[in-house]
């Protein structure tokens, strides 16, 4: 089965529906055009280098520039990551790198080899789509839980010190903080399991039906893309903290003032 | 200016001394060449007015501030990352608004015990409840909620958990702050003891003419010895 084509000129009927949101704002006073104006222009012109990038990639099929392009997206959503959580990259890019990177490969390599298995294991058709959606899910698990594990420590340092000082090693001092930070970033990924099919169906899945797959192909590979997501946001945040105090803390327990961005 | 470490001549071993200390944060020096030693059994305190550096000096001690020149010294051994956590494992520190970190008064008291440190050491129940009345605390507060616990009743509830985990060093931020007469009193009849060592922070008189040694602050700068009984 075929997807029918979207041609030029029906690329710029797509375009005019953005009129209706336009005039929407407008007539309750939000004068939001240039945003609008750039924000689909930028999604527009990033999707043509991404889409001409993956023809090229797919047709070369090198396992060397598939690497290179999974470890762009890697340094990308690590940067990415540390700046949204309202941290300084000099204490965090390392940790986060590390932890994004092993889990992600370690997701995406068992997806291909172990429940896909196609003929190379490095075909940048499963590598490179699946490598990017663990990938971006996973970043967003990770702003969550620096963000909620930073600012709690800094909110409740006196609380912090009290266990310090009654005995706590900086481990068992931070242990609340960092329970509450996992299951806050991990919360989103469970919570759209768990109502997935049913509120709302997920983007991959409708993608490959839209190309022309059977549902039920369609069904599994989005179980797959799921449950990689699921241990990759899991396994990164898990380690991401773990790894990052060694930097954000001196000798003596206490958390860096400086770890923190605009400060 | 601060006495000299080398002109007292102490009856106990020194417990803590302060050589030339000077601790600062950008843009401020929070202690300036601070000078003092405390032996074993002192009941030491540190007056002055807000800001003049009382509570730096306590959080100090403790590692919780960086200290620029000078030596600090715990027991003879020089505070550093690895001396840190005899300090820490000896030291009972209780703030004028201290933190119980649980749910209920019970849970509260056996906090530290949940920890590596403390694991082997819980105590038992007639034990939380010998402290508790030691401090003039009613056996039924264990089963009440920390949020409904006043002010005063939690600096009491710190230093029972201190009792607990037998400490023999405390740091006390204005400790008698929120109690009444009759909870003053079952504070000094517990550190009457002379096996603890007190460095305390405090502006009540009462508290004052219980200590040994008495050290006045302003701007950073320990003054004056203002009383010593020892």
């Amino acid at each position: 089965m075929n997807t029918l084509d979207i041609a030029a000129p029906q690329l710029a009927v797509l375009y005019g529906l953005c009129l209706l949101p336009l005039g929407v704002l407008w007539l309750v006073g939000l004068r939001l055009g240039r945003d609008i104006f750039i924000g689909v222009v930028r999604m527009s012109v990033q999707l043509a280098l991404v889409g001409f990038y993956l023809k090229t990639l797919f047709t070369l099929n090198n396992p060397w520039l598939n690497a290179l392009w999974i470890l762009v997206m890697l340094v990308v959503a690590d940067l990415s990551i540390i700046q949204r959580a309202g941290l300084r990259a000099r204490f965090f890019a390392l940790s986060t790198l590390v932890a994004v990177t092993v889990s992600t490969l370690l997701s995406t390599f068992y997806l291909v080899v172990l429940v896909i298995r196609p003929e190379l294991f490095y075909d940048a058709r499963y590598l490179v789509p699946l490598a990017g959606m663990v990938l971006g899910n996973c970043q967003q698990g990770n702003v969550i839980a620096l963000e909620r594990f930073y600012a709690a420590l800094r909110r409740n340092e006196l609380e912090y010190q009290t266990f310090l000082l009654l005995g706590a090693s900086r481990w068992e001092a931070v242990l609340p903080y960092y329970r509450t930070a996992v299951k806050a970033a991990i919360s989103p990924t469970l919570a759209n399991m768990t109502t997935m099919g049913l509120v709302s169906l997920p983007g991959m899945m409708t993608g490959q039906i839209l190309g022309g797959s059977e549902p039920w192909l369609a069904v599994k590979y989005q179980i797959a893309i799921m449950v990689g997501i699921f241990a990759s946001t899991t396994l990164a945040c898990a380690i991401n903290l773990r790894l990052s105090m060694r930097m954000a803390f001196n000798g003596y327990d206490v958390l860096k003032g400086e770890v923190f961005a605009g400060k | 200016m601060a006495t000299s470490p080398a002109a007292l001549t102490p009856l106990m071993p020194a417990i803590i001394r302060f050589s030339h200390v000077t601790v600062s944060v950008p843009d401020k020096t929070l202690l300036h060449d601070v000078s003092f030693t405390v032996n074993t059994g002192d009941k030491a305190v540190l007056c002055g007015k807000s800001g003049s550096g009382k509570s730096t000096v306590l959080k100090t001690l403790l590692g919780l501030l960086p200290v620029q020149e000078g030596v600090i010294e715990f027991q003879g051994q020089p505070l550093n990352v690895a001396t840190l956590a005899l300090i820490r494992r000896h030291t009972a520190y209780i703030g004028q608004e201290p933190v119980l970190g649980a749910e209920t008064v019970h849970e509260a008291l056996l906090l530290p015990f949940r920890f590596k440190a403390h694991r082997d050491a819980l105590p038992s129940p007639a034990r939380l409840e010998e402290v508790l009345a030691r401090l003039g605390l009613s056996p039924a507060l264990l089963a009440q909620d920390c949020a409904r616990v006043s002010g005063g009743e939690k600096q009491r509830l710190a230093l029972a958990r201190g009792l607990l985990l037998g400490k023999s060093v405390y740091l006390l931020d204005e400790v008698t702050s929120a109690l009444d007469e009759d909870s003053k009193q079952a504070v000094f009849a517990v550190f009457a003891d002379p096996a603890l060592t007190v460095l305390s922070v405090a502006h009540d008189p009462d508290w004052l003419a219980c200590c040994t040694k008495m050290w006045q602050m302003a701007d950073g700068c320990l003054s004056e010895v203002s009383h010593e009984y020892a």
